[in-house]
C-alpha cells in the first residue's frame, strides 16, 4: 500500500505542474512514515558544489554512466518497484 | 462625438504597448502577468497564446475580477490585430487595474513571429461527460482539461510507484503516457503493482499496463516502451515528453534519470520507497535542487537496499 501513497503524490504533482496550479514540491522533500502515519517536509537547497547543477559542474554529459554501469549491474533488478 | 480613429488614438495615449517578444520574455521568466484574449470564443479556439484566458470583449468588465483578483497584477490584453484590445485595455485602466498593456499587433503578429500557439481540440460529448467533475473546478475547467489532454508524461517503471501514477494520470485524461519498463509481471508484484492482474503473470508489464489504461480511458495514447532505461536510450526517450515521473527501484536509474532530465531541461517528479517509508519531491532544472544535491553519490552496492 505504501507505494500507492507515494505514487499518487507523484501523480498529483504531475497534474499540478501540467496545469500550473498550486505550489509544486520543488525544493521540498516530502517524507512519509506509514507506521507512524506521519508526513514530514524537509527543505532542500541547491548545492553550489553539486557536480551536475552547481556553479562549476563536472558532469556535462552522461559519460559517467558508461563507467558505472558495470558495478550497478550487480544490483538486484526489479527487487522492489 | 468621436470617430473610431480618434477613440483608438486616445486609447493608445494611455495604454502602453509591448511586442510579442516582450510578452514571451515575461512568460519565460515566470512573471506574474495575466494574459487575456478578448476575442470571441470561436477565434480563441482556432488558435491562441497558451497562457491566455479567454474573456471576450463584451464580458470583459464583468468577468475580469474573477480572473485577475489583484488590481496590481500586470495584465496583457490582445485581440486579433490589437485594436479591440487597446479599447478594452483603456476600460480596464478606468476600472482601476494599474498596469494594463496592449499586445502590439495582436495574435496575428504573435503567430507570424513563429511563437507557439495552441489550438483547442473540441471535446466530444463523451469527454464532456467523462471530465465533467473537472469542469466544476474553476482552476481546471475546459482550459485545464485541454492542457492535460495535450500533455505528454513519461513514466519510468510500471511497478509499485508507476502503477498508481499511471492509473490516475490515465483517468484524468493525460493525453500521452509513455510507459517504460523492461520487466514481466511476477506473482510477487501483484500485492502492490495494481496496474497488473493475475492473468498477466509472465507478460511484459507494459503490455498489461497499456491494456489496463486503455480499458480505463480509451482517450489516452499509451506509448509502450518495453525496455529498461539506459544511458544509451534515455536522451532519445525523454525528448518527446513534457515531464518525467521516476518510479524506478534502484539508484543507478535514479542518477541516470536525474542527470538526463537536468541536461535535457525536463522536470523530474521523483518518488521512492523503502519498507514502511517513502519520499517524494520534484526536481525542476534551475528552479531547485537535483537528486545529486540531495545525495551527492550513490551508496556502495549492497549497503542500502534499492
Amino acid at each position: 500500500m505504501l507505494p500507492g501513497v507515494i505514487g499518487l503524490v507523484q501523480a498529483t504533482e504531475t497534474v499540478k505542474l501540467v496545469l500550473g496550479l498550486g505550489e509544486p514540491l520543488i525544493g521540498r522533500l516530502l517524507t512519509y512514515d506509514a507506521l507512524g502515519m506521519r508526513f514530514r517536509e524537509v527543505k532542500l537547497r541547491r548545492d553550489p558544489k553539486c557536480p551536475l547543477c552547481g556553479t562549476s559542474p563536472t558532469i556535462k554529459d552522461l559519460s559517467i554512466h558508461h563507467a558505472t554501469s558495470d558495478t550497478c549491474a550487480t544490483e538486484p533488478a526489479g527487487a522492489r518497484g | 462625438m468621436k470617430t473610431l480613429k480618434e477613440m483608438i488614438a486616445e486609447a493608445r495615449q494611455v495604454v502602453p504597448e509591448e511586442g510579442p517578444d516582450q510578452l514571451e520574455k515575461r512568460l519565460k521568466n515566470g512573471e506574474p502577468v495575466a494574459v487575456i484574449d478578448v476575442r470571441d470564443p470561436d477565434e480563441y479556439r482556432d488558435g491562441h497564446i497558451e497562457a491566455a484566458t479567454n474573456i471576450s470583449r463584451g464580458f470583459l468588465e464583468f468577468r475580469i475580477a474573477g480572473t485577475v483578483a489583484d488590481q496590481k497584477t500586470p495584465i496583457v490584453l490582445y485581440c486579433q490585430t490589437g485594436l479591440r484590445s487597446v479599447l478594452a485595455a483603456k476600460q480596464l485602466k478606468e476600472l482601476g487595474y494599474e498596469t494594463v498593456i496592449n499586445l502590439q499587433g495582436g495574435y496575428a503578429k504573435w503567430a507570424q513571429s513563429g511563437l507557439p500557439v495552441v489550438k483547442e481540440i473540441p471535446l466530444t460529448p463523451d469527454q464532456i461527460q467523462r471530465y465533467s467533475r473537472h469542469f466544476l473546478l474553476n482552476q481546471v475547467g475546459e482550459k485545464g482539461q485541454g492542457k492535460l489532454m495535450r500533455s505528454k508524461v513519461l513514466l519510468i517503471g510500471a511497478g509499485g510507484l508507476g502503477s498508481p501514477t499511471a492509473l490516475y494520470l490515465g483517468a484524468v485524461g493525460v493525453g500521452t503516457i509513455g510507459l517504460m519498463d523492461g520487466d514481466t509481471v511476477d506473482i510477487t508484484n501483484l500485492q502492490r503493482q495494481v496496474l497488473h492482474t493475475t492473468a498477466d503473470v509472465g507478460k511484459p508489464k507494459v503490455e498489461s499496463g497499456t491494456r489496463t489504461l486503455k480499458a480505463l480511458n480509451p482517450d489516452v495514447n499509451v506509448i509502450s516502451l518495453p525496455y529498461r532505461i539506459t544511458v544509451d536510450n534515455v536522451m532519445d526517450v525523454i525528448k518527446d515528453y513534457d515531464l518525467v515521473v521516476d518510479g524506478s527501484d534502484n539508484f543507478e536509474t535514479r542518477y541516470l534519470v536525474n542527470d538526463a532530465c537536468y541536461l535535457a531541461g525536463k522536470t523530474n517528479v521523483h518518488g521512492s520507497i523503502f519498507q514502511f517509508e517513502g519520499m517524494a519531491t520534484v526536481f525542476a532544472p534551475n528552479q531547485g535542487p537535483c537528486y545529486r544535491c540531495l545525495y551527492p553519490s550513490p551508496p556502495p552496492p549492497g549497503l542500502v537496499p534499492s
